[in-house]
């Protein structure tokens, strides 16, 4: 497949530290892509990169098939939504997002008719002659948004676009960003640290560390089979168990972990080698908990109620911590804390990692 | 608890009014009160303003010397002299500090306060001793001329003391930092985002200048232009000691007739009038700005 934006063995140096350390990604056209990964990940000098702000220290940059490396950034097809939106104080809400069409030199009525049709896409034509000071953080939010994608750039780059939103207004927007993605078929590349919104908004996540891409996949690929235990628990929670196999049947596996005090279960993709040293990850909605059975037997040492959920830290009779998430469907509670309990789960709910 | 807090920041603003009230106002009414008065051989020299005969009392304001001062074409032309010069180097000055003040601001923060000291310390010795070494430099044995000489780019040494070309050279050179600190703090405080916001919407770096880095800044050269541009107006020792019998600007003619004719009155009044005339523009660019900040 050919890709519409391509990153090729591409780094990033500033003096001794690798920002971004031989990344290669391949996002195709329309797609909602992710780069997600810890503060200090490289994750937004790429996006820099991609947009002209950073040259490179090695590798290429292709956007829709032309290299645009050593293109400065205002002659790239690309445009860029601000963290902080960068929007001009000095200029009305009307002509921070006509600026680049004005810089551009369209005709005034082009100008005119394209600002206007972006301001009502975004609920934004009552505040055209207000100044960015007199806006709330939501409307500005959607200034920097109009002012991006009223140019028609061929991807769309958004530095943490939702950051400073609180958390209700951030949820809606991020529904607002999915819909207008796939209504404007644009392609967007999104950076964020919140695995959360990276899962909600994306065709497909980029899970980076240190300068380096460790995954890249759908968000139930990234969730579902994480290649290491570091994007096990960088998306969301995981209990994770050393061991090494015992017994193989299928893909199925029972491993021996000491670490856990006793035998636990995990479905291995078959080049995964099942000799030497490797993890289980099991996630805690996927842990079974009972009062007996099979299982590993510990008992509950915390619990807290998170409405759509029930959260249970489970003491392992090996001392080790496992946490166990029962949905909220209305029953009765019967476990509290103190009481004994043994968590088993299906193999197939369990990964093995051998990193 | 909350009216003693207001009040203690009541206290706080009284001080900046107090200080405007004793070291500005004050000295401002007795200017006032002496160019509604006459002069008089004596000491103080000029008639008090009021006096008690009895149990009347007289008060006396005699409004000749503005009729004077406003019928004498002396001071208007001083008026005119003094407006042009401050306007012609205040351009200049602008011309000089926006490019410098840009260019700091623009370097690493340690460099940064390296050229900003730089840009002060010629405020370490005194303003007079300054001008004096200007006038050994611009003499036509000075260091200037003989350095052109030598090098043979003159063969005669150009007249530059007692000109009005000194008079600029030396202003500029005195009130430069004046336009720069303002210009610099402005420009250092300057969001860098927003430069790349132009760049990523089409702006080449000129670009992105115009439409966004100049325009921000703007405060900052208003700012430095009204720092210069009114105490400009009324300078003394540059047009003094570099300048020209031609040039007489205001603050010359002020410290003439205070000191040469002994006139304290008229004197006051060319002030009076000077005070005016800087007050209605100041004022008029205040509420502009104040509006446009809404």
């Amino acid at each position: 497949m050919q890709s519409y934006v391509s990153i090729e063995n591409l780094s990033k140096s500033f003096g001794f530290f690798t920002a971004v350390d031989d990344v290669s990604i391949g996002i195709g056209k329309g797609e909602f892509f992710s780069l997600l990964g810890p503060s200090g990940c490289g994750k937004s000098t790429l996006l820099r990169m991609i947009a002209g702000f950073e040259t490179p220290t090695s590798g290429a940059v292709r956007l829709d098939g032309e290299e645009v490396t050593d293109v400065p950034a205002h002659r790239r097809p690309t445009n860029m939504m601000f963290q902080s939106y960068a929007l001009f104080p000095h200029l009305t809400v009307g002509k921070n997002i006509a600026f680049g069409l004005a810089q551009d030199r369209l005709a005034r009525a082009e100008i005119r008719q394209r600002v206007s049709d972006v301001a009502e896409k975004l609920q934004l034509t009552a505040l055209l002659d207000r100044k960015p000071q007199q806006l709330s953080g939501g409307q500005r939010q959607r200034v920097a948004l109009a002012r991006a994608l009223v140019k028609r750039p061929k991807v769309l780059l958004l530095d943490e676009p939702l950051g400073a939103l609180d958390k209700n207004l951030r949820t809606e927007t991020q529904h607002e960003l999915v819909r207008l993605q796939r209504e404007l078929g644009l392609t967007f590349i999104i950076v964020t640290h919140d695995q959360h919104e990276a899962m909600t908004v994306s065709s497909r996540i980029a899970i980076m560390r240190q300068g380096k891409v460790l995954q890249i996949g759908s968000p139930a690929e990234v969730y579902e089979t994480p290649v290491s235990r570091y994007v096990a628990k960088f998306l969301g929670e995981a209990n994770v168990f050393e061991g090494g196999a015992t017994r193989r049947s299928g893909n199925d596996l029972a491993v021996e972990s000491a670490e856990a005090g006793g035998s636990v279960f995990a479905t291995a993709a078959d080049h995964v080698s099942t000799n030497g040293r490797f993890w289980v990850s099991v996630r805690p909605e996927r842990v079974e908990l009972a009062r007996q059975g099979d299982g590993l037997e510990g008992v509950i040492e915390q619990f807290s109620y998170a409405g759509s959920g029930r959260h249970y830290r489970v003491r392992l009779k090996s001392g080790a911590t496992l946490d166990a998430l029962r949905v909220n469907l209305g029953a009765e509670d019967d476990l509290s804390v103190g009481d004994t309990v043994f968590a088993s789960w299906m193999p197939q709910a369990a990964r093995l990692l051998a990193d | 608890m909350q009216s003693k807090s207001d009040l203690g920041r009541r206290a706080l603003v009284l001080v900046p009014y107090g200080w405007l009230a004793v070291f500005f106002l004050m000295p401002f009414l007795l200017v006032l009160a002496i160019s509604l008065s006459s002069v008089r051989l004596g000491m103080p020299p000029y008639e008090p303003l009021y006096a008690w005969q009895g149990s009347l009392l007289s008060i006396r304001l005699n409004l000749e010397n503005f009729i004077f001062v406003v019928g004498e074409n002396t001071y208007l032309l001083a008026y005119l002299t003094s407006l042009k010069v401050a306007a012609i180097s205040t351009a200049l000055m602008l011309a000089i500090a926006y490019p410098l003040a840009y260019g700091i601001a623009s370097c690493a923060p340690q460099t940064r306060s390296f050229l900003i000291f730089l840009v002060i310390v010629p405020f370490w010795s005194s303003m007079l001793i300054r001008v004096y070494a200007w006038m050994s430099i611009l003499r036509n044995d000075g260091l200037f001329n003989s350095l052109l000489l030598n090098l043979g780019i003159i063969s005669e040494p150009l007249r530059i003391m007692n000109t009005e070309t000194a008079i600029y050279i030396g202003i500029v050179y005195t009130y430069l930092p004046f336009m720069v600190l303002p210009i610099y703090a402005n420009l250092s405080a300057s969001d860098r985002t927003l430069i790349e916001a132009a760049r990523d919407l089409g702006c080449s770096r000129l670009a992105a200048f115009w439409r966004v880095t100049f325009p921000l800044s703007l405060r900052g050269v208003a700012a430095g232009s009204a720092l210069v541009f009114i105490p400009v107006i009324g300078e003394f020792v540059v047009p003094d000691l570099l300048g020209g019998a031609d040039t007489q600007m205001i603050g010359r003619t002020i410290w003439m007739e205070f000191f040469n004719n002994r006139d304290w009155p008229v004197a006051s009044a060319v002030t009076v009038l000077l005070l005016a005339i800087l007050v209605i523009p100041i004022v008029l660019f205040q509420t502009r700005l104040s509006r446009t900040s809404k």
